[in-house]
């Protein structure tokens, strides 16, 4: 994949890129004192500190090596897998996201026992644990080889500090630990690969020279409509832009969780646009840019590497020594970002869909704290456990991919009609997962591939299968779901109220519990805060001064988002209170506990707005 | 005109369309969208400004910056 390190000095760099992530990591572990901190990290956080630390989690373990690879064959088109994302985002943002959020739903599984029963709960809590935990003895295997590709490591040496380096700041801090790492390390992924791709245009004399290099089909925003097999625009587009894009909006339970750490809904819009339409695309560069300028350089004479080795070669060349250090602590940052977005996703579905509902349910906060945090502990144990397996069996590693095609495609949909369509009900939910994620794995064997695929394939040959088969699986799904929906009773209606598209309101309403929803503009108030002992019995409440309630247009009843003023926090220090009275003074007042888990201070300066 | 170049917008653009158009209506459906609320306003102009914003870059990067180094369009 990638040949060794370059100098001491980038060693050393690498080095201190490790110790300062996992203190950075450990430093933010005082934050998490509840489950709400450990797994949403106490829903506080700004847009701008989760879109960043979010498309640290996108650009996975693989993303330098295989977009390179992909710019350097193809050219541009490496990166309409990035901007294939955006048309999900009305459906996330107006009925998927309002349904979770309002709902407070912690997990898919959740969201199936709410909509459709316990067995589809069951069903969904076992596919997407044999997902996750697969996948993260996938990422900690990659991180060996990568490592040892650079250093020359054993494999097993790099997974081992890959898993305790990740696990330790996840075991500390949760999911506050996770979203302060990877904003860091999605700073740095962001910089390194655009530095490369900036000095290799620089080194080539500029964009026109860089343009004038590639040839003439590497210009191209998307490949052409079904050649070639292994990279068509349609098998690109089923497999991505449909599954894939679909999955990552609708089942990811990372990026769930990232969406439920925000302070609000609002913070959600303005985080998915930010992330989608400026991240993502720079991501997208980011990660395939360094194929881009090798293939360039290689037209110019001045570099030989292959497709593969493309990122690390275009690095090599351009960058002194230290800053090589730097690229390949981006490289191990795509790596750690993903495997501690998992460890904590998989904390986060083992507590709360199988420890809470059947194990022991009526514990306390501190309780399920303690089980969460060795629940990550052993979720990276079993992480590690798996990579022997894998390096010795191929075949497991390739059951994994192939459970993972098998079962995305029906749960997507699934959760899509679910969401979307009042008809359709548990027994079609069941039907969908079970036919759907069945003929899928049909499909996988021959002659079945050929029989079941060949249609969906647009005249492609067998090596499109691997990409149609999302096709095949959307639209298999899709059928048995809609048939058994209109061939059984649909749910009454009163039972899927805050559930279902057209019920979002009222989801808002239960999330409020008490009074109308106010969404009468207004705007921020500042004030500061006093600890009030009188609010001990009700540490929801807030007092506030008349004045405040009149420039905020809040109304006795109203939800609050109180914060430090310091924006560049990003939301680390602040709480969601309710307007209860007028205050005695100017100041907004607030209970013991709610100063201890905002950590303010007496006297702080903060604002103060109005939610709905 | 080369089909195998114009399909991928087409299919692109026109099943984003769709998914786009069901996202919209399940947030009017049931009022959880508000026309005239100014913050929802905002988002759907967004939405829509950022579907043709995509267009614009995948038809630029289809149709003449791919042949500027040869002097211009196809």
């Amino acid at each position: 994949m990638m040949d060794a390190a370059g100098s001491w000095l980038d060693f050393y760099v690498l080095i201190g890129y490790f110790a300062a992530v996992v203190g950075f990591g450990l430093y933010f572990g005082r934050y998490a004192s509840s489950t709400k901190d450990f797994f949403f990290g106490g829903q506080r956080f700004a847009w701008w500190l989760i879109a960043f630390s979010g498309i640290s989690t996108t650009v996975g373990s693989y993303s330098f090596v295989k977009y390179s690879e992909a710019g350097f064959t193809y050219g541009i088109s490496s990166t309409q897998t990035y901007l294939n994302d955006w048309f999900w985002i009305p459906i996330l943002l107006l009925a998927w996201l309002p349904i979770i959020y309002f709902q407070r739903i912690q997990s898919v599984p959740e969201y199936f026992e709410r909509r459709f029963g316990t067995p589809a709960r069951i069903m969904a809590t076992t596919f997407i644990l044999l997902y996750l935990i697969g996948y993260v003895g996938i990422n900690l295997m990659t991180f060996g080889k990568a490592l040892q590709s650079m250093l020359g490591w054993n494999v097993y040496t790099g997974a081992f500090i890959a898993c305790v380096t990740v696990s330790l700041y996840v075991y500390a801090g949760g999911q506050t630990s996770v979203i302060m790492t990877d904003l860091a390390q999605g700073i740095t992924l962001l910089l390194v690969g655009l530095g490369v791709f900036l000095a290799g245009v620089w080194h080539l004399g500029g964009f026109d020279s860089f343009w004038s290099l590639l040839p003439l089909d590497h210009r191209f925003i998307f490949s052409e409509f079904s050649a070639p097999d292994r990279f068509s625009f349609i098998g690109i587009y089923a497999q991505d832009g449909l599954a894939n894009t679909g999955a990552f909006m609708l089942m990811n339970q990372g990026m769930m969780m990232r969406f439920l750490a925000l302070r609000s809904v609002k913070d959600a819009r303005k985080m998915a646009i930010c992330w989608i339409l400026v991240l993502a695309p720079l991501a997208a560069i980011t990660v395939s840019g360094g194929g881009w300028v090798a293939r360039a350089l290689m037209e110019n004479g001045e570099l030989q590497t292959t497709a593969s080795d493309s990122f690390v070669h275009a690095a090599r060349f351009l960058c002194y020594p230290g800053i090589y250090g730097l690229v390949l602590a981006a490289l191990l940052a795509a790596l750690m970002s993903t495997a501690d977005t998992l460890i904590n996703a998989v904390s986060a579905v083992f507590v709360n869909d199988i420890y809470r509902p059947y194990v022991r349910r009526d514990a306390g906060d501190r309780h399920y704290l303690w089980i969460a945090r060795l629940s990550s502990l052993l979720t990276a144990a079993i992480g590690m456990a798996l990579v022997p397996i894998y390096m010795r069996s191929g075949t497991i590693y390739q059951a994994h991919g192939m459970f993972t095609a098998a079962v995305t495609p029906p749960i997507v949909v699934a959760i899509f009609l679910g969401v979307l369509w009042p008809r359709f009900n548990a027994k079609a939910a069941m039907a969908t997962m079970v036919g759907g994620g069945a003929l899928v794995l049909l499909s996988m064997f021959p002659p079945f591939d050929r029989w079941c695929i060949a249609p969906f394939s647009f005249g492609m040959g067998p090596d499109s299968y691997d990409f149609m088969r999302a096709l095949f699986g959307i639209v298999v799904s899709g059928g048995i779901g809609v048939a058994v929906a209109f061939a059984t009773k649909p749910q009454p209606i009163a039972r899927i109220i805050g559930l279902i598209a057209g019920t979002q309101k009222d989801a808002m309403r239960m999330f409020k519990g008490a009074g109308d929803i106010n969404r009468t503009p207004g705007s921020p108030a500042w004030l500061r805060v006093r600890e009030d002992a009188s609010l001990e019995a009700s540490p929801e409440d807030a007092l506030l001064p008349a004045e405040a309630m009149a420039v905020m247009t809040a109304n006795q009843g109203d939800l609050l988002y109180v914060c430090d003023r310091r924006w560049w926090l990003g939301g680390l220090r602040s709480i969601h209170l309710r307007a209860a009275r007028v205050a005695p003074d100017d100041c907004v007042h607030i209970s013991p506990q709610a100063m201890k888990d905002a950590h303010f201070a007496d006297g702080d300066t903060v604002y103060v707005e109005k939610l709905f | 005109m080369d089909m195998a170049r114009i399909l991928p917008i087409l299919v692109q653009f026109g099943i984003g369309a769709l998914l786009c158009a069901v996202g919209i209506w399940a947030g009017l459906r049931g009022g959880y969208m508000d026309w005239t609320h100014p913050e929802d306003k905002r988002l759907l102009v967004i939405i829509v400004a950022g579907y043709l914003g995509l267009l614009i870059l995948s038809c630029a990067f289809t149709f003449w910056l791919p042949f500027l180094p040869e002097g211009g369009l196809p």
